[in-house]
């Protein structure tokens, strides 16, 4: 498929799901996923800025623990972190030079350690407010062009529009409660990983993509569920359970 | 804020509740406000209330079981009501009714508590309509992460006083989260009495709470009921 068409396409299934009672965090997680396939990057996440200032994870291309971990740094050294306070895309950051170790003397060996050559970053703005950045790693130097950030640009913005978007429980009408909404949720899925993990004997990735699968085969909401599990309203035992040791991707 | 937030460090055991919830609400630029804690279940403990105007809303609210301090609490996201006379009827129904004639005019409700952790609200009142400035729900915001993390840690008795107060982002990690939900199901203890558990391990043994929780993920530490770590006889190689 040609790209133009590949992006049209992706687009249209993004409008379909806003216009659904959608899941925000697994609506974001399979962005964070496009955003991987349309940018030729190797990894995607979304970071979302709580009252502190400090960003935290909503959601990545792949939920593995350390790739998670490695957006999780950035809540106070990175390129996220200055592209959130500037507000100014920071793209084609080679993570090999010098200048990036000393800048990010804790990120960026972490980074490096998990295979990443190059790393962008780019802001999430709502009405001339940052409210978070889209982090995307490379495992080569490629330049992302004009045109990739423009779209990459476009994807960040789809993912502010998909925050505001939520229907919360509360109708929270205001947009500061969006987003703490949205930041709840990524809490609550954090502990009931742990709880499955827990009860199943597995390791939290694994208790993840259990919970994930019996979500999206029943069309239960990601963060819907988690609630209810971790106030004991659902009977985890009817979600079948995630192999232990299952191999690693 | 950040008198408040010493205020809070320095008060022991709330005696000087009052004291304190006068200053925050006038630092805050309200009229008044109040702090509740849930207690499980319907019902919620009043533990800071500045004047009647701000108490009586918040007692009712909790006796109708509905309003926006029962719906931040559940939700664990802010609910702002600038003007309580143009909310729709149907969304609280029993308290349009009912609070009809009290001095609170406008209410803002700031959930306490940590993701299905659900600690209580921090309630602003206004006796006169309008919205909170962003500086002003910042502020609230700020206040209580605070006052979570410090009644999560006087909520257990016989924990009084071993718990530091953790900075603002270790209780923020991912990793922190997991473990809580991990040792929950270990000790079959609700998720507060977990985070306590992992916290007064971290204080005892002189540990970062995240390189504790860390260590319970990859199952290298189990918690036993004393809150005393061992290390887990199967031990996750990877």
């Amino acid at each position: 498929m040609a790209r133009e068409q590949e992006i049209t396409k992706v687009f249209v299934e993004v409008a379909d799901s806003l216009i659904d009672d959608f899941d925000l965090i697994d609506f974001l997680q399979q962005l964070s996923e496009r955003c991987v396939g349309l940018l030729d990057v190797a990894a995607c996440g979304v970071l979302l800025a709580d009252e502190h200032d400090v960003l935290q994870v909503l959601a990545a291309s792949d939920e593995d623990t350390r790739l998670l971990e490695l957006f999780a740094l950035q809540h106070d050294q990175g390129p996220c972190v200055e592209c959130y306070r500037s507000g100014e895309p920071r793209t084609n950051i080679n993570l090999d030079r010098p200048s990036a170790a000393q800048a990010w003397p804790q990120f960026t060996p972490a980074a490096r350690h998990s295979g990443f050559l190059s790393t962008n970053a780019i802001p999430m703005r709502l009405r001339g407010k940052v409210i978070g950045a889209l982090g995307l790693f490379q495992t080569t130097d490629h330049a992302l062009s004009d045109a990739d950030t423009a779209l990459a640009q476009a994807l960040a913005d789809v993912a502010t529009i998909a925050i505001l978007q939520q229907r919360t429980l509360a109708h929270s009408e205001t947009e500061r409660g969006q987003l703490q909404y949205a930041l709840t949720s990524r809490i609550v899925l954090e502990q009931v990983k742990g709880i499955l993990a827990e009860r199943w004997h597995v390791t939290t990735d694994e208790a993840f993509a259990a919970f994930r699968g019996y979500a999206r085969a029943h069309h239960h909401q990601l963060s819907r569920l988690a609630r209810m599990i971790a106030d004991g309203e659902f009977d985890t035992a009817q979600i079948p359970r995630a192999a232990p040791h299952h191999p690693r991707r | 804020m950040a008198e408040v937030l010493r205020l809070l460090q320095l008060d022991d055991g709330f005696d000087s509740a009052a004291e304190v919830a006068a200053r925050a609400a006038e630092l805050l630029g309200v009229d008044g406000l109040t702090v509740s804690l849930a207690t499980g279940g319907e019902r919620a403990e009043l533990m800071w209330c500045t004047d009647e105007a701000a108490g009586r809303f918040e007692d009712l609210q909790f006796t109708l079981g509905e309003g926006p301090g029962p719906d931040a609490v559940r939700t664990g996201a802010m609910v702002l009501v600038p003007d309580l006379a143009r909310v729709g009827r149907g969304r609280w129904p029993a308290l349009s009714i009912e609070s009809v004639g009290l001095a609170a005019r406008a209410v803002f409700c700031f959930p306490m508590g940590i993701g299905a952790i659900r600690v209580g609200v921090l309630a602003v009142v206004r006796r006169t309509t309008g919205p909170l400035t962003d500086g002003q729900v910042g502020d609230a915001q700020v206040l209580a992460h605070a006052l979570t993390g410090r009644a999560l840690g006087s909520v257990v008795p016989g924990m009084d006083g071993t718990v530091p107060a953790d900075t603002a982002d270790t209780l923020l990690h991912a990793v922190v989260h997991q473990a809580t939900g991990m040792v929950s199901v270990q000790l079959g203890v609700p998720l507060p009495q977990a985070l306590l558990r992992l916290r007064a391990h971290a204080y005892s043994s002189g540990r970062p709470l995240t390189d504790v929780s860390r260590d319970v993920v990859a199952r290298r530490l189990r918690l036993d009921l004393n809150g005393n770590g061992s290390p887990s006889p199967v031990s996750d190689k990877d």
